[in-house]
């Protein structure tokens, strides 16, 4: 795995400009000159941390998975225990055919939060750039595990499914709870959840990935699993 | 120690803990979660409900450690706490002392000692999350009520990786039992906490709240621990607790598995011990078999208590500051004395201006922020606190508490996140006897200033004595010598033209015969003289020159600052001149000297080292409805002041900012323009509006409305509501707005006591609408001619429908048209 730093060094400008709501226009010279200083606070501020693990998946009658977990029992028998119950229909498809699941978080940690309260007070057009160049960061950098993931996953002879996050679809914001505990957020990470579910620090994002044995394209992604339907402001070019 | 009898233990008169803490070694047992998830603790099941499904395997595991020998021995109860076990947490806490009691019983090690073991409560504390501070100390406070009735014999708390829920979890442990309260947090393989702490401001905050030993445990495995150890041992006094995993964890096939075999963690463990370690055990991974090797290794080299370091230290979440022989700045600034624009402030609740005075004081170079606002009109503990928490969400700087209201120094230094500085003692025996006792505590570095009921000594030496009785009432209340730093008091010259020297002889008296500390509020030397930054400057100079080792100034006023970066490098304090050359290479000196300030007295700031000048430079000229239009604050401001000269404010506003911020807007609607460029002229609106209301000193212009904004409860995201304020605001109406995670009851009460006519209201999380669904249902109920409008990145029309809102807002302009057509001001079609 390539540097963390290095990493969120080489985000997008064009995905910068994309969560700022320029679309199909540039922003002008003055507007890039804010997007450099405030990209260069939010390297800084980040501490980019990252934990996965993977588990088997069982995928039960009426389309439900089951994320489990393999121990040996007292007798040294293998017995699965059951960490995570999967009951979504976009997660459904975009997991036909998966024997294994890896989930994953990763953080930009609190600096970037501690940035946007400073700016909320002093110059508060600079949250909008915080807030917007903090979701590219923790993208770019989600993109990196994920690829580590795929690079695990084929030594195993495993194709990696694109990533997938409670929230998208009809995937229950409640299996955050699970992630914290199974992954121990807290403890590897350092983030935690709200009564609403909301993680904190803000740039913090989970997911899961499926793998399969055999390689399968995998259609669900991007703006097509979102209620919106690709019909807001964020929405990728490509996929609209 | 006085606690409840040791069943029997006093008779086989064993020793107890804190006579053999960090007197010999001491083990603790390994690790238990991942040993009963081996055993076949199920995902989602919570492992202290073993306590009462499987007790047995809890007493084998416990019997597995005592076997092997270890003194101390946690309980199962790491996630014990009543959010978790809303209902039968008594009976778990109960049963898992009583398991610990059976298994020193079946295994003869009545000499044992049982750590009712604490973990995080895997909640955020408010305000960067959602629990509040004292209730985390509640939740605590009743596992530790519980842990001590049921006969545990210290409480451990353990794995904490913020230094805010440790403190809450260490206050709990105080004001709930007497046992023995030892502390190990998490560290990551950078060395800090999670939450950004350092071992040097984790060891000052936890040795301030009295702790009897403290360390690190989980995270990393031995071999990463050392260098955090190492520190440890450099900067603690207290005894050192190591518990590291059996290496890093790394899963295989879905098993957590660790690499580090228990002869090489023994091995491991042997080197951490000898680094000056006194109480050694394990974590996650390991087994009884890691310990009992590490205590058959371990009990084999010398043993070596810990020694008081004598070190100054205050601390914020994530910094501390020494206070030795390289001076440090104390901002002065956040203080009411004198200044009307903070008095209102603080009037009105107004913190933003309070947290802005504190971040301009760090951007200036201060190291230490002084918090006074103290106003007789106001709840001071209650400022106090507020203050205080919203400070530290902002600033990594550590604060200095400033009041001589003892209920709201407490509340300030129960709600500091790290080790303060109090300001102040003095040596009157009222003040020895409310103050010393907070510090005690609390822990915090003691400002103490040498006057007593008979007032100010006119000579060093009559201070000299009040500072000498002062560190005795330290001894006297066990608050170590080098946690009081004395205040020489600079009085005027201008009144007694030798009160500078008795002052300076002071400072060198503390330092020469007291091997003390010193502070000084430096201006008060020029009270009354005219140009006062030159007498200032230079008694800086002369100050630190007698060995004053903290200056309280306003570190934005330049000369000061020179004095100070000019005194460190002429004194070897500053590497290579870097910091010096870093501040002012490249810059000019003034050319005139800027009129004189009046530091400490005055609303004025002066400016540092000139930056931020290349907008002046691109600008030069442009007019204010073009500055406001391009988004340039500062020359909006310009364009404004020089409008002033020659126009009618009111005409300034409707003929030039007004059309400038609608061309804005329509732009931003048609979307031709964006949000950061709208936001920039909101900006450059406001600064210029600001300029406008000065020169009308009051007389606002006309309002055309007032509306409350809230994020709703459940959601503590509130950018998008303060985007929609301040362009509210721009466009002429007054915004009561109550924050973030407001329940519906506030924003209704307040809706009915103000006679509101429109709320808006946002909402991040689909989690959270339900709050804006029972705040509209509230609303009707009650003050049904209130008119609601919704927001946030989660809101749609349809949901706007659902939950009963009067319009959908997509963003700030949008909700700034509706709040136009519910007050009448309708704008005529701009096509």
């Amino acid at each position: 795995m390539r540097d963390p730093q290095e990493v969120l060094r080489g985000v997008s400008r064009k995905e910068i400009w994309r969560y700022l709501g320029y679309s199909r226009i540039r922003p002008d010279s003055r507007v890039d000159g804010v997007i450099d200083s405030c990209l260069e606070d939010l390297l800084q501020a980040a501490e980019p941390r990252a934990v996965w693990r993977d588990f088997a998946l069982r995928s039960g009658e009426d389309g439900s998975f089951a994320v489990v977990r393999p121990e040996l029992d007292g007798l040294g028998q293998e017995q699965e225990l059951v960490e995570m119950e999967l009951h979504s229909r976009s997660l459904a498809r975009n997991l036909d055919g998966c024997c294994r699941v890896y989930l994953m978080a990763a953080t930009l940690g609190q600096g970037p939060d501690r940035l946007v309260r400073r700016a909320q007070i002093v110059h508060l057009s600079h949250t909008v750039f915080y807030q917007a160049i903090g979701a590219a960061l923790i993208e770019e950098w989600c993109d990196e595990v994920n690829r580590e993931i795929i690079r695990e996953g084929r030594e195993r002879g495993l194709y990696a499914r694109p990533r997938f996050s409670p929230g998208y679809g009809d995937l229950p914001l409640e299996l955050q709870r699970d992630f914290m505990r199974i992954l121990r957020m807290q403890k590897e990470i350092g983030v935690t959840l709200t009564d609403s579910l909301l993680m904190t620090p803000a740039k913090s994002v989970t997911a899961l990935i499926g793998m399969s044995e055999t390689k399968q394209a995998c259609p669900v992604h991007g703006c097509a699993v979102c209620p919106m339907g690709g019909d807001c402001a964020y929405r990728r070019e490509e996929d609209a | 120690m006085k606690t409840r009898a040791k069943y029997g233990k006093e008779q086989k008169s064993l020793k107890t803990l804190r006579e053999r803490l960090g007197k010999e070694w001491l083990f603790c047992d390994g690790g238990m979660g991942t040993i009963l998830q081996a055993k076949g603790l199920a995902g989602g099941e919570l492992p202290e409900t073993w306590n009462l499904k499987r007790p047995e395997d809890i007493i084998d595991l416990h019997c597995s450690y005592l076997e092997q020998g270890v003194n101390i021995f946690n309980t199962n109860t790491f996630g014990a706490n009543a959010l978790k076990y809303p209902d039968n947490l008594e009976e778990i806490v109960r049963a898992a002392v009583q398991l610990a009691q059976e298994a020193r019983h079946r295994t003869g090690r009545e000499d044992a000692y049982i750590a009712l073991d604490i973990g995080p409560t895997g909640k955020l504390l408010q305000p960067m999350g959602d629990l509040p501070f004292e209730e985390a100390v509640r939740l605590f406070g009743q596992v530790i009520r519980i842990g001590a009735a049921a006969g545990a014999d210290l409480v451990l708390i353990e794995t904490m990786s913020d230094s805010y829920e440790a403190k809450a979890a260490v206050l709990a442990a105080k004001e709930n039992c007497d046992l023995p309260v030892l502390i190990t947090t998490i560290y990551d393989a950078s060395g800090k906490l999670l939450t950004g702490g350092t071992v040097d401001a984790t060891v000052a905050m936890l040795e301030g709240l009295r702790v009897d030993a403290l360390g690190v445990n989980c995270g990393l495995g031995p071999e990463q621990m050392l260098p955090i150890v190492e520190r440890m041992t450099q900067v603690a006094s207290v005894p050192i607790i190591v518990n590291p995993n059996a290496g890093l964890p790394r899963t295989e096939g879905g098993r957590t598995v660790y690499d580090v075999d228990p002869e090489e963690f023994s091995t491991w463990m042997e080197r951490i011990a000898a680094l000056g370690v006194q109480i050694v055990g394990g974590c996650c991974g390991t087994t009884p078999d890691h310990i009992g090797r590490t205590i058959r290794k371990v009990s084999r080299i010398p043993f070596r208590e810990n020694t008081p370091k004598h070190r100054t230290v205050v601390t914020s979440f994530s910094q501390a500051v020494e206070i030795g022989p390289r001076p440090v700045i104390i901002g002065e600034r956040i203080n009411p004395t004198g200044k009307k624009k903070f008095k209102a402030a603080l009037r009105e609740g107004n913190i933003e201006y309070i947290l802005a005075e504190g971040l301009r004081q760090e951007d200036s170079g201060a190291h230490i922020l002084d918090v006074n606002v103290g106003l007789p009109e106001i709840d001071e503990p209650a400022m106090m606190g507020e203050v205080i928490t919203r400070l530290q969400s902002v600033l990594a700087l550590p604060l200095q508490i400033d009041t001589t209201d003892s209920l709201a120094l407490e509340r300030g230094m129960r709600l500091y996140n790290g080790k303060p500085m109090v300001n102040s003692v003095n040596g009157k025996q009222e003040s020895i006897e409310s103050v010393f006792p907070l510090v005690r505590k609390y822990g915090g570095v003691l400002v103490a200033l040498v006057l007593d009921e008979q007032g100010i000594p006119a000579t060093a030496e009559g201070r000299i004595a009040i500072a000498r009785k002062i560190y005795e009432a330290a001894d006297r209340y066990g608050v170590p010598r080098e946690d009081i730093v004395i205040d020489g008091l600079a009085m005027t010259i201008s009144s007694d033209s030798r009160s500078a020297l008795v002052t300076l002889e002071t400072l060198r008296r503390v330092r020469d015969e007291l091997g003390g500390h010193s502070i000084l509020g430096v201006s008060n030397i020029s009270f009354g003289l005219p140009r006062r930054e030159i007498v200032n400057a230079h008694f800086l100079t002369m100050a630190m020159q007698s060995g004053l080792n903290c200056a309280i100034i306003n570190p934005g006023n330049e000369a000061m600052m020179q004095s100070y970066r000019a005194f460190l490098a002429l004194q070897g304090l500053d590497e290579n001149c870097m910091d010096y050359i870093n501040t002012y290479a490249g810059t000019k000196a003034p050319s005139a000297v800027p009129a004189a300030g009046t530091a400490g007295a005055a609303d004025g700031q002066q400016g540092s080292p000139a930056k931020d000048s290349s907008e002046q430079k691109s600008s030069g000229g442009m007019s204010l409805a073009e500055s406001i239009a391009r988004g340039m604050a500062e020359s909006a401001v310009r364009a404004t002041r020089q409008g002033l000269e020659t126009t009618d404010p009111l005409l300034l506003i409707n003929e030039q900012m007004i059309p400038a911020l609608d061309r804005v807007g329509q732009g931003f609607e048609k979307g031709t323009i964006f949000l950061p460029q709208l936001l920039m002229s909101a900006e450059a609106a406001k600064a210029a509006f600001e300029v406008v209301k000065e020169s009308m000193s009051g007389t606002a212009r006309e309002v055309k409305g007032r509306m409350i904004l809230a994020t709703v409860k459940g959601d503590i995201h509130d950018i998008g509501k303060n985007i929609v304020k301040v362009m509210l605001e721009n466009y002429g109406y007054e915004i009561l707005d109550l924050g973030k995670d407001v329940a519906p009851e506030i924003i209704v009460d307040t809706a009915i006591r103000e006679d509101i006519r429109l709320i808006g209201l946002s909402a991040l999380m689909t989690t959270t609408v339900v709050s804006m669904e029972e705040t509209i249902r509230l609303l009707r109920e009650r003050k049904p001619d209130t008119r609601v409008v919704v927001g946030g990145a989660v809101m749609t029309q349809e949901y706007a429908d659902a939950i009963g809102a009067d319009c959908y807002a997509k963003d700030a302009m949008a909700t700034v048209r509706y709040a136009d057509r519910v007050f009448g001001y309708e704008a005529v079609d701009p096509a």
